[in-house]
């Protein structure tokens, strides 16, 4: 899918900093400038798939945006690849173009905190890195938490090397952080973001919410939780009928199958690819729909949710 | 022309504890809270921690001494004790706010500064509507304002105070009320009605 918002870049660089983490650097294909993104924001890489199939989108954080150097993100091999992260790692090689969607920010920093809380779990850490450089910049008063496996400190230690000082942490393992006392110590005014995986990002929501933390100071980022039973779907305006793979997003199927659906985010929070639902009980994922709206069973986010019924309907 | 149709009177809900907050904090410039502040089946009970003021109160208040009431001699002593007290505050707790307007308003200020957000606070005017108006023209603060017209204390001229309120400044809008066509000075009208 090409619209006016699509980006055509070109690898400038692109290097490993761990087995599983291949950092690239991005630029216009053309040499023009890009976008301005602010922390936190990210876009969706146009990536071939294997086979000849349908490409996939799959969504980065940008781990630094400057419209002259360029964007840089961090892609993490994931053991269950559709193939987009694998490509990522094994054929992207410097000079190749690639397409992206313009960035987008679901994951800003609050101005008016007083303190920024940032917890990051895994390759969670990309915001982060983004968030500290524009924080330091700002002289903004913040503290960071990175959850790393044991195996995995050393590389987060490097990463996170240019930007070292007291107010950054390195956990080994989510057991050795005491995320409740962490939460408990934070003045007035403080935000917490957390990105990471879902159970580190639904801990930290529930322990700040049993300490009476406004919802309005917690804020999360997804990837996505992609995976889960194959399901059918069917389509009751256009008749088709559509199998959903165990490794593969509704949303992804839909437009496997040529039906053209709007989205933007692809991880459940934008509310970009809402599509109501007419038959069915969908296994909601997203954090975009109320619990009303989930109750009620008539709308679903292809991107992240699924289906608890063998079968969907969806009117459209 | 003062009750026009665009009023941004500042609408309040009677309190309640929040059932979500680890603490609670209810601080009042009155001594007396009338029921009238609190949600039906709501009361002073459900407030364990409060701060009052109370003109010859004896004994020091404690702003860390936890549940109980403590007394202060006027609200701009509570108030400065509030911003120390916030200011060593952790998340989670939720204030309360009952008395005048102007205090209200003061009090929210404070909790604005200390970085607490209007979901951390909860806000009950009470008594005679009494404003505070600010004029446009010499920026003099007018306090004690009960009527539409008002000559301000400061550049003498006769306000008409419209029916804007500013949460930032604490005060109403006064313009001078013959701007328009001089010597046309519109009735004078009763705000505390």
């Amino acid at each position: 899918m090409t619209n006016a918002r699509t980006l055509h870049l070109k690898v400038a660089r692109a290097d490993g900093i761990a087995p599983t983490l291949r950092r690239v650097h991005l630029v216009a294909a053309d040499g023009a400038r890009l976008p301005p993104a602010a922390p936190g924001a990210h876009i969706t890489l146009t990536l071939p798939a294997p086979a000849g199939g349908r490409p996939l989108h799959n969504s980065y954080t940008l781990v630094s945006a400057d419209p002259e150097a360029g964007y840089e993100v961090i892609v993490r091999l994931s053991e269950r690849s559709r193939g987009g992260s694998r490509h990522v790692h094994e054929s992207l090689a410097p000079g190749d173009g690639i397409e992206a969607t313009a960035p987008h920010n679901l994951f800003a920093l609050h101005s008016q905190a007083k303190k920024h809380l940032l917890i990051g779990g895994g390759i969670g850490v990309t915001p982060m890195i983004a968030f500290v450089t524009h924080l330091r910049e700002q002289g903004a008063s913040f503290e960071l938490h990175q959850i790393a496996a044991p195996a995995e400190v050393g590389v987060f230690e490097a990463l996170l090397a240019p930007r070292a000082g007291e107010r950054i942490h390195i956990h080994a393992g989510r057991d050795a952080f005491g995320l409740t006392a962490l939460l408990a110590a934070q003045p007035l005014g403080t935000h917490v973001y957390a990105c990471g995986p879902a159970g580190l990002m639904d801990g930290v929501e529930a322990a700040a919410a049993a300490l009476g933390w406004p919802e309005t100071h917690v804020h999360r980022e997804d990837f996505g939780a992609a995976g889960g039973e194959p399901f059918v779907l069917r389509l009751a305006a256009s008749g088709i009928e559509i199998a959903v793979a165990g490794d593969q997003t509704m949303l992804e199927a839909i437009e496997a199958a040529g039906v053209d659906t709007p989205s933007l985010c692809r991880g459940g929070a934008c509310g970009v690819c809402m599509l109501p639902v007419s038959e069915g009980t969908p296994e909601h994922r997203d954090h975009y729909l109320s619990e009303a709206e989930r109750g009620a069973g008539c709308l679903v986010m292809p991107c992240v949710s699924r289906s608890r019924s063998a079968t969907l309907v969806l009117d459209i | 022309m003062s009750t026009g149709t665009a009023s941004n009177r500042p609408r309040y809900a009677p309190l309640a504890p929040d059932p979500r907050a680890r603490a609670h904090l209810l601080v009042t410039d009155h001594q007396d809270i009338a029921e009238a502040a609190f949600a039906p089946g709501i009361g002073l009970a459900d407030f364990p921690e409060r701060w009052d003021v109370v003109a010859h109160a004896l004994v020091l208040p404690e702003p860390f001494g936890g549940p109980g009431v403590q007394h202060f001699r006027s609200a701009s002593h509570l108030l400065a004790l509030l911003r120390h007290r916030l200011a060593a505050e952790t998340m989670g707790l939720r204030l309360y706010v009952t008395g005048s307007e102007p205090f209200v308003w003061d009090a929210a200020r404070v909790a604005i500064e200390a970085g607490m957000g209007r979901e951390e606070m909860r806000l009950f005017a009470t008594g005679k509507p009494v404003r505070r108006v600010s004029c446009v023209h010499c920026r003099t603060i007018n306090p004690g304002v009960t009527t539409t017209l008002v000559t301000c204390a400061g550049c003498g001229v006769v306000l008409t105070v419209r029916d804007h309120f500013s949460r930032v400044h604490n005060a109403w809008m006064g313009v001078q009320c013959d701007a328009e066509v001089p010597g046309e000075v519109p009735a004078i009208e009763d705000l505390s009605a």
